[in-house]
């Protein structure tokens, strides 16, 4: 599906990724997360090829956040503390309840308890749960399918503050994009035939 | 009192039999008159019955006769390769290599839980005398196969219906074993919750099968409980045994060396 694909994000970055559907966006994010099975290439990570870095490490470093949220059993703190249950974390803190209560309220989740049943959440709710499931563990690359897919513009708004924090601390991330966002990329690139190209404003 | 036990069993001749076949012709009469359209299964699955069991009869009769450790051995394997030729036909949704994990599940299971009923608790004397060690295999066996087919059927429906879940753990830093436990789980409870249910409802519900056969054989029923209860301990052992090898040799393969997790549109195997 996707041919010859070459791209580069720097630190602070905010690129789109744009084209039809079925143009294989989701695809690149997963290739890009080395969780596509049976494709080939080279990726590198602050210049390491990821030959040398453990798949789970280069996962922890490099998060996808599909389109499609997925929402675990239990309580919306088990869903967002669920990356630091893994071994790739074992050595690092998880964050503390205030923390994740402020990581709740930056996303317009001030109705959202800690406790509650994370199954009973919106789409809307669970959509940003998503995204901080994978923010709170700064990565050094967000890859973004669609954040907005789910959420009205108010909630959109928020989210993108969050991305636009996760820049500022020197975040690079990737955002497949349908129509405009809140918060403008730095490059667009468009993904057509399996091959990539650079939108010109 | 006359000389007991072999006095108690009443032999089954050919008018016997052919009168229990007519039980089975009135299933098929019910199958025509009300267009079940099983009187074809129906004649072909008991002419099987005839000629699978007389063909266990003999074989068995001439293991007994025989009495050597290796025909033992022979017989324990080949039930061993037919127990997981059956596995793989029962899960055509699983992935390469169910047949080898299914061998080795089932010999570890199998022959550990034989030969310690045989060995360390019957205490058999020589030790591969075929009047014990033949039958308790077969129902370590055939259940620790059951067990081992429903835990598999699970694990891989279980794994592509939460295919999305395994691979948002696997985004965010989880080993294959991390993003499937909870699957791998909840398969292993559906293999073990039958024998655990049998367990439970034996004596109440039913009388199992062993024990009936040997009060039928003429064995005072108290006798026949110890080794009933043996049976239903050293079954649930196999089944959970062989359930666990099978699902630790399989989930694995349904994820790349990287640890990516391949799902339905990626195989090549299927």
């Amino acid at each position: 599906m996707l041919d010859g694909v070459s791209l580069t994000v720097a630190r602070g970055e905010l690129v789109d990724v744009m084209g039809a559907s079925g143009s294989g966006k989701s695809t690149l994010l997963r290739a890009l997360a080395r969780l596509l099975p049976g494709c080939e290439g080279a990726l590198f990570l602050d210049g390491t090829p990821a030959e040398r870095i453990a798949p789970t490490l280069w996962r922890s470093r490099v998060s996808l956040v599909s389109q499609k949220t997925v929402i675990r059993s239990g309580s919306v703190s088990d869903n967002l503390l669920h990356a630091w249950k893994l071994k790739v974390r074992a050595a690092q803190a998880p964050p503390s309840d205030s923390e994740l209560r402020l990581a709740l309220d930056s996303v317009g989740l001030h109705e959202v308890a800690l406790q509650q049943e994370a199954a009973r959440l919106s789409v809307g709710q669970a959509a940003r749960i998503a995204l901080l499931r994978s923010s709170l563990t700064c990565p050094d690359v967000l890859l973004l399918d669609e954040p907005d897919a789910n959420l009205d513009a108010e909630s959109a708004e928020l989210v993108s503050q969050v991305i636009a924090r996760f820049l500022t601390e020197g975040g690079a991330v990737l955002r497949v994009c349908h129509f405009g966002s809140h918060l403008t990329p730095a490059r667009r690139l468009r993904l057509q035939q399996g091959a990539l190209t650079e939108v010109t404003p | 009192m006359p000389d007991a036990a072999s006095a108690q069993v009443i032999p089954i001749g050919l008018p016997q039999l052919l009168l229990a076949t007519g039980l089975v012709v009135l299933v098929g009469v019910i199958s025509i008159r009300l267009s079940l359209k099983l009187e074809r299964e129906l004649m072909i699955a008991t002419l099987r019955t005839y000629l699978q069991l007389a063909l266990l009869g003999l074989v068995l009769q001439w293991v007994l006769d025989v009495d050597t450790p290796w025909l033992v051995l022979l017989v324990l394997v080949v039930m061993v390769a037919a127990a997981a030729q059956l596995i793989a036909q029962r899960t055509p949704g699983a992935p390469r290599g169910v047949l080898g994990s299914s061998v080795v599940a089932m010999a570890l299971s199998g022959f550990t839980v034989t030969f310690a009923v045989t060995g360390l608790i019957v205490q058999v004397e020589p030790w591969y005398m075929p009047r014990y060690v033949i039958p308790i295999a077969g129902m370590v066996l055939g259940n620790s196969m059951t067990g081992i087919a429903l835990s598999l059927e699970r694990l891989f429906a279980d794994m592509d219906l939460r295919a999305e879940e395994i691979i948002a753990s696997l985004a965010l830093g989880a080993t294959p074993w991390e993003a499937a436990g909870d699957v791998v789980r909840s398969a292993l409870r559906a293999g073990l919750m039958p024998t655990i249910n049998a367990m439970a409802a034996a004596g109440i519900v039913f009388i199992p099968g062993m024990m009936s056969g040997q009060i039928l054989a003429g064995v005072d029923p108290l006798a026949a409980t110890g080794y009933q209860i043996v049976v239903m301990l050293m079954v649930s052992a196999a089944t959970a045994l062989g359930s666990v090898a099978a699902v630790m040799l399989l989930f694995r393969k349904r994820f790349t060396a990287e640890g990516v997790y391949v799902e339905q549109g990626y195989r090549s195997d299927v």
